[in-house]
Formats: C-alpha cells, sequence, structure tokens
C-alpha cells in the first residue's frame, strides 16, 4: 500500500506539473462553457443533458491526449527499466499510473458542476439526472483511462498511444452499429459492448447494474492486460 | 559482505543460504527473442565482494544479462540466482538486493536530484524516517551535493552518471550491477568513476560491462568475455596480463 501511495504522489506530481493537463482542462472548459451558455438561451430548459453528452465526446477526444504519456514516455526515456527494476509489482505501477490520471479527468469534469450550481440558482432542475449523469461520466472516464493506459503500454510513441486510444474509443462507441451485420447472439454482444448504449440511459437519469457492470469489468479488464503485458518481458 | 543490513529487506523473505554461496550464479541461461538468441545457455558464478567485469563488443548479450539479473527480462531458459534467490520465483526480493544502473542511466526529468534520490529510497523500501539519512549518504558518496537541489534534466552527462548510480547505492544493497558506467563520461570523469567502483570492492559484489578494455582491466578482479550472446572465457585480471592478447585470441 505504502508503494502504490509512493508512486501515486509522483504519478499525480508528473500530472500537474505538464502542462499538458492545464491545456486539456482549458480546452475542455472553453468548449463546454460555450454550448452550456448557448443551450442555456435556447432552450431554457434547467437541465444538464446537453452539456453530459458532449463531455462524453470530448473526454473521448481529449483523454488520450493525458493518457498516451503514461507508460510510452516512461518506455522512451527508459525509466520504465528503473522503476521494473526496483521492489514493485507492475498492478502497482498500473493503478497508480490509473489513480492519478483520473484523478485529473475527475477533477477537470468537477469544475463544471458550477453549470448544475447555476442551474440551481436560475431555475429548478431535477437532480435525478444530474448525479446519474455525473457518475455516468466518472465510469466512463475510468474506462476512457484504463484503456487509455492500456494503448500507451504496448509503444513507446506517445502519438501512436493517442491514435490507438481514440480508435479504440471510437470503435467502443460504434460497436453496436455492426450489429445489424451480426448473426444471433454475436448482435446481441456488440450491442452490450456500446460504450454509447450504457452511458445514455444513466445521464437521462436511469442507473442500472447492468451499466455499471459494464463499466466496472471494462476498466478491471483493461487495468489487468496493461500489468499483465508489463509482466511480460 | 553478502546480503548486509539493508534497512529495506525483511528479513523473513529470504531463504538460508550458505554464506560462501556465489553472489551471481548463471546455470545454462539463455534469452530468446523469436528465432534470434541474444544470450546462449550461459553458465557463470560471480563470488561475493568481487569486481567482475563482463567484455564485448556492443550486441554481445551483455545487457540482456544485466537485465535477467535486475529482473527486467526473463530467462527463456536456464536458471539464475542473485544472493541465493531466484530471479525469477524471488524476484521482488532479488530486487530489493540489488542497486541496479541502466546503460543510458534513466532520471526523472521532472525530480530534482535530492527528489529523485528521496523517491528511489522510498521505493526500495526505506523506512520514512530513513529516507533523509540515506539521500545525504549517497550525496556525500558521489560528491553531488552541488546539484542536488537541481532538476535531473539540467545535469551534465558526468553528474547523470553518478545521479543513478546513486539510487543504485541508496539502500546499501549487496550487489551492484552496473551496465557501461563509463559510457559518455570525459577522461576525468572516467578516472572518477573507475575510482569509485573500485572502491565498492569487498564491500558491495559489482558486475560492469563494458566494450573498452583498459576499463575492465583497470577496475575488475576477475573478467568474462561474451561475444554473440556466448561466454568465450572467464580470467581473473591477476592472471592475465596480457588482456589484449587474451581478449583478440578469444575473439
Amino acid at each position: 500500500m505504502r508503494t502504490l501511495r509512493i508512486l501515486f504522489a509522483k504519478e499525480l506530481n508528473a500530472t500537474l506539473t505538464s502542462p499538458i493537463g492545464y491545456t486539456v482542462a482549458a480546452v475542455f472548459l472553453l468548449v463546454l462553457g460555450y454550448t452550456f451558455s448557448l443551450t442555456l438561451f435556447v432552450t431554457k430548459v434547467a437541465n444538464l443533458q446537453y452539456i453530459f453528452h458532449q463531455m462524453y465526446v470530448l473526454s473521448i477526444l481529449l483523454v488520450p491526449v493525458l493518457t498516451m504519456r503514461t507508460f510510452a514516455e516512461e518506455r522512451r526515456s527508459e525509466t520504465l527499466e528503473l522503476l521494473l527494476t526496483t521492489p514493485v509489482r507492475e498492478l502497482s505501477v498500473v493503478l497508480a499510473k490509473y489513480a492519478a490520471t483520473l484523478t485529473l479527468v475527475i477533477g477537470i469534469f468537477a469544475l463544471t458542476l458550477v453549470y448544475a450550481v447555476i442551474l440551481d440558482r436560475y431555475g429548478e432542475p431535477d437532480w435525478g439526472p444530474i448525479y446519474a449523469g455525473y457518475l455516468a461520466l466518472a465510469l466512463h472516464a475510468s474506462l476512457l483511462v484504463a484503456v487509455g493506459l492500456l494503448m500507451s503500454s504496448i509503444t513507446e510513441s506517445q502519438v501512436v498511444a493517442a491514435a490507438l486510444s481514440i480508435g479504440a474509443f471510437l470503435m467502443l462507441w460504434f460497436a453496436d452499429s455492426v450489429s445489424y451485420l451480426l448473426p444471433p447472439p454475436f448482435d446481441t454482444f456488440a450491442i452490450n459492448l456500446s460504450l454509447i448504449g450504457h452511458f445514455k440511459p444513466m445521464v437521462s437519469g436511469s442507473v442500472f447494474l447492468s451499466d455499471i457492470g459494464y463499466f466496472v469489468t471494462a476498466s478491471m479488464l483493461a487495468l489487468f492486460l496493461t500489468a499483465w503485458g508489463l509482466a511480460q518481458r | 559482505m553478502m546480503i548486509s543490513s539493508i534497512d529495506a529487506a525483511p528479513p523473513d523473505d529470504a531463504p538460508a543460504r550458505a554464506t560462501d554461496a556465489p553472489a551471481i550464479s548463471a546455470v545454462s541461461v539463455s534469452k530468446r527473442y523469436g528465432s534470434v538468441t541474444a544470450l546462449d545457455r550461459l553458465t557463470l558464478d560471480i563470488r561475493c565482494g568481487e569486481v567482475f567485469g563482463l567484455l564485448g563488443p556492443n550486441g554481445s548479450g551483455k545487457t540482456t544479462f544485466m537485465r535477467l539479473l535486475a529482473g527486467y527480462l526473463l530467462p527463456s531458459a536456464g536458471r539464475l540466482t542473485v544472493a541465493g534467490l531466484d530471479t525469477v520465483c524471488d524476484s521482488l526480493a532479488v530486487r530489493r538486493r540489488i542497486g541496479y544502473v541502466p546503460e543510458s542511466a534513466p532520471l526523472y526529468r521532472q525530480m530534482r536530484v535530492g527528489e529523485f534520490l528521496a523517491f528511489m529510497a522510498r521505493l526500495r523500501g526505506l523506512p520514512e524516517r530513513a529516507v533523509a539519512a540515506a539521500v545525504e549518504r549517497v550525496v556525500d558518496q558521489l560528491a553531488l551535493g552541488a546539484v542536488v537541489d537541481k532538476p535531473t534534466r539540467a545535469l551534465s552527462r558526468g553528474y547523470r552518471q553518478r545521479a543513478a548510480l546513486a539510487q543504485a547505492l541508496i539502500h546499501d544493497p549487496d550487489i551492484l550491477i552496473l551496465d557501461e558506467p563509463t559510457n559518455g563520461l570525459d577522461p576525468r570523469q572516467i578516472i572518477e568513476m573507475r575510482e569509485l567502483i573500485r572502491s565498492f570492492a569487498g564491500r558491495h559484489t559489482v558486475l560492469m560491462s563494458s566494450h573498452i578494455l583498459s576499463e575492465v582491466e583497470k577496475t575488475s578482479d576477475r573478467v568474462a568475455v561474451l561475444l554473440n550472446g556466448r561466454l568465450l572465457g572467464v580470467r581473473a585480471m591477476a592472471d592475465t596480463p596480457d588482456l589484449e592478447g587474451w581478449f583478440l585470441s578469444l575473439t
């Protein structure tokens, strides 16, 4: 546990001292601020569904920028060799990077709570879908970060890691589209693999255990594969 | 000297072993990458407290052997023990007992030297109360005082090499594994590094690699020659007045 804490502190420090995190946060908040103002003035409806959908799309594009350096940079600069020849388990290294990156992403998401506060100040929002929406975003972030780490762990090029992550996220997003071409039971499998299929109900306020299970299972699988891949040397 | 007091090492994870056991023992160790054999049935014993030199051209398998010892790579065949512990089955315990400096002397660029050494001390399991003293000890030992507050990215090659060596010494390991420790250093720095390595003899078992004959000649008690992943010979330096001639006769 102590090793995990030490590694987490190092990763969080690296994340917070890099300009990448601040740039991503700035772009994220700029685009969302614009959308929030626009939808609020046009629709005059006190809900955050549009914002949640936009956060879903933006995170698919921006999370890879945060995860791409995690392992690829360590591999390129050969510090991974240094790290993995100290008495630490591969899983601790993976979990520390996951926790630090997820903290940053959720921290950026948390800044959008100001929109909920504005809605509460000037309207009467339904809080159920807002709570459920933030839960969905947290789970979505967990999956994206875990898959992003997996992609970063298989290459020493940050650009390749980011491209692979975006590709994987888009495949997961549109996985249900391919179901029309598949025979049963593969069509059902493709539908259940879809990222948006598990995200949408929660944003509308319907929280199902199956949707939570999807995000948790997929995140754990990606983290396990990352640790397993690191151990295959 | 073998398995001296290491704050980091929990006493209960080391199986009982004879004190005269070799510090490092390789029995028919091979490492293959697909069809490429990087190390071919290497059998070698390295005694406690000696400075052992691995000599060979680039691509001869020196780095692969060191990575296997450090637990970074897993052998494809054979058995490798460090301080009596199997590098595969007791990987974490082995890593507690060694200090390893990779060839490129990698450091975390965003950290300051002192911060980096403290981080490595914690990772190697030193208790929090011992970290500051350990950092101070290696800073003194390697004359890093002038750069301890500098970011590692601002260090010269010589200081980088010393900082990398300092992290390997931070937990006072029994065994030091140094991959090309004089690589990229200027003549004065090479002499300093050589003296430093010699000063470890007796207190630490040192395995160092080089492709420069004179480096191995001036620092090692014994030397092994590797070529294309195969061990060609092992000699005590005291019995080898003409290292160059011996090397040429083997290769």
